[in-house]
């Protein structure tokens, strides 16, 4: 039984967790969904009441019923590689992509549907409230003279995308910033507008979920920090990401957003504050992990792989041997 | 007429310096010049950034 990778030649994150894989001799086909009709090629069909199918990538066949998983880690639009992609294209190869793998019995790593729905911040902050999560007081809004009010009532504000997207042409990052308190909230107007309580906090918290393991690192944030530096991306570092315990009642909390998500996967990020309190944030069904492994030393790769394995077959090893070469 | 979340945007941190590894597709892996493989140098993924959550990356929409 193979685990299926979908995702980029550039991931090297991805790497990881291949290797992991290697090393506990699981079979993997990786293959990015770019290059369908130009290096990868699919085939099903359904006959008789039955149905059969196979990808090929890279010289290696798999049979769709020989997947034991599906790890969606950073794949490129199916088809945009091709020799004359156009839309059409990419819809067509999607829908026979992703149909078939639907079919299948594979377990997903995380499954689409769960993956589209878990990317709306609105709905994430919803889950969390619901799951027993502190969660910042939140407006998101195009009413100016709600954004005005809402200032009024949580005068220290930060402000983020909703979708976590940036904008392109040109290439622009929209860090989450302090709203200073003069702010003109006249162009809330043009455009949905996600203001957020600051928490002033010592510490952030990425919280990595594979299955039912949890896996916490927290960065101490510099107590001589400008207050305008909220956004841990771009604040400059003064510690890396150390090791940490996750509160019980976190935990509990945690596990329930899993299960409600029917995420496999997610990367929690919270502010811990002065009380030691741990505000959500936000959950990345598939946030970045090399750094946070790189920097701690848990074993984040092979939670992955030991997940897309599964019950009963080779074990995975949390570290092996990391002077592997190509030859 | 510029959304209000926009008046907090800054350029995107563009990576300057070409990647030193190349997809093995017979490996499934990206490997360094000298043969080893990439993901187990912690220190050109550090200096790369590769690893990291940034951002404004067109790659790392999930961050």
């Amino acid at each position: 039984m193979t685990v299926l990778i979908l995702t980029s030649e550039e991931d090297v994150t991805a790497d990881m967790v291949v290797l992991r894989l290697r090393q506990a001799g699981v079979p993997v086909v990786r293959l990015d969904p770019a290059d369908l009709t130009n290096g990868v090629a699919l085939s099903g069909e359904f006959v008789h009441g039955a149905c059969r199918g196979h990808l090929s990538a890279g010289g290696r066949l798999v049979s769709m019923s020989g997947l034991r998983s599906v790890w969606v880690r950073r794949p490129g639009e199916a088809a945009s590689r091709a020799a004359q992609p156009s839309a059409w294209l990419t819809e067509e190869s999607a829908q026979a992509l992703y149909g078939m793998l639907r079919s299948t019995g594979a377990r997903w790593m995380n499954h689409p549907d769960a993956a589209r729905r878990a990317r709306h911040k609105p709905w994430q902050l919803r889950l969390a409230q619901d799951s027993g999560l502190a969660v910042p007081a939140t407006l998101i809004t195009t009413f100016p003279q709600a954004a005005r009010e809402f200032a009024e009532r949580f005068p220290d504000l930060v402000v983020k995308p909703v979708s976590g997207a940036h904008p392109q042409e040109p290439p622009r990052a929209v860090p989450t910033s302090r709203v200073p308190p003069d702010a003109d909230f006249a162009a809330v107007a043009f455009g949905p507008t996600l203001l957020q309580r600051r928490i002033p906090k010592r510490a952030d918290i990425r919280l990595t979920v594979v299955g039912d393991r949890l896996l916490a690192a927290r960065k101490p944030a510099d107590p001589d920090g400008h207050p305008d530096d909220v956004d841990v991306r771009f604040a400059p570092s003064v510690s890396p990401w150390l090791p940490a315990d996750v509160p019980p009642r976190v935990a509990e909390a945690v596990h329930r957003y899993m299960r409600d998500a029917e995420l496999a996967y997610g990367a929690f990020d919270f502010a811990e504050d002065t009380d030691g309190i741990w505000w959500f944030l936000e959950c990345n069904q598939s946030g970045q992990f090399g750094f946070v492994e790189m920097d701690t030393g848990q074993p984040i790769a092979a939670a992955i792989a030991r997940w897309l394995a599964g019950d009963g077959e080779p074990a995975v090893p949390d570290a092996g041997d990391d002077r592997d070469a190509a030859s | 007429m510029q959304p209000f979340t926009l008046n907090y945007a800054r350029p995107a941190v563009q990576l300057d310096v070409a990647t030193p590894y190349a997809y093995d597709s017979g490996l499934q892996l990206n490997v360094l010049p000298d043969g080893r493989i990439a993901a187990t140098d912690h220190a050109t993924l550090r200096a790369l950034g590769t690893t990291t959550s940034t951002a404004g990356s067109k790659t790392h929409f999930d961050d």
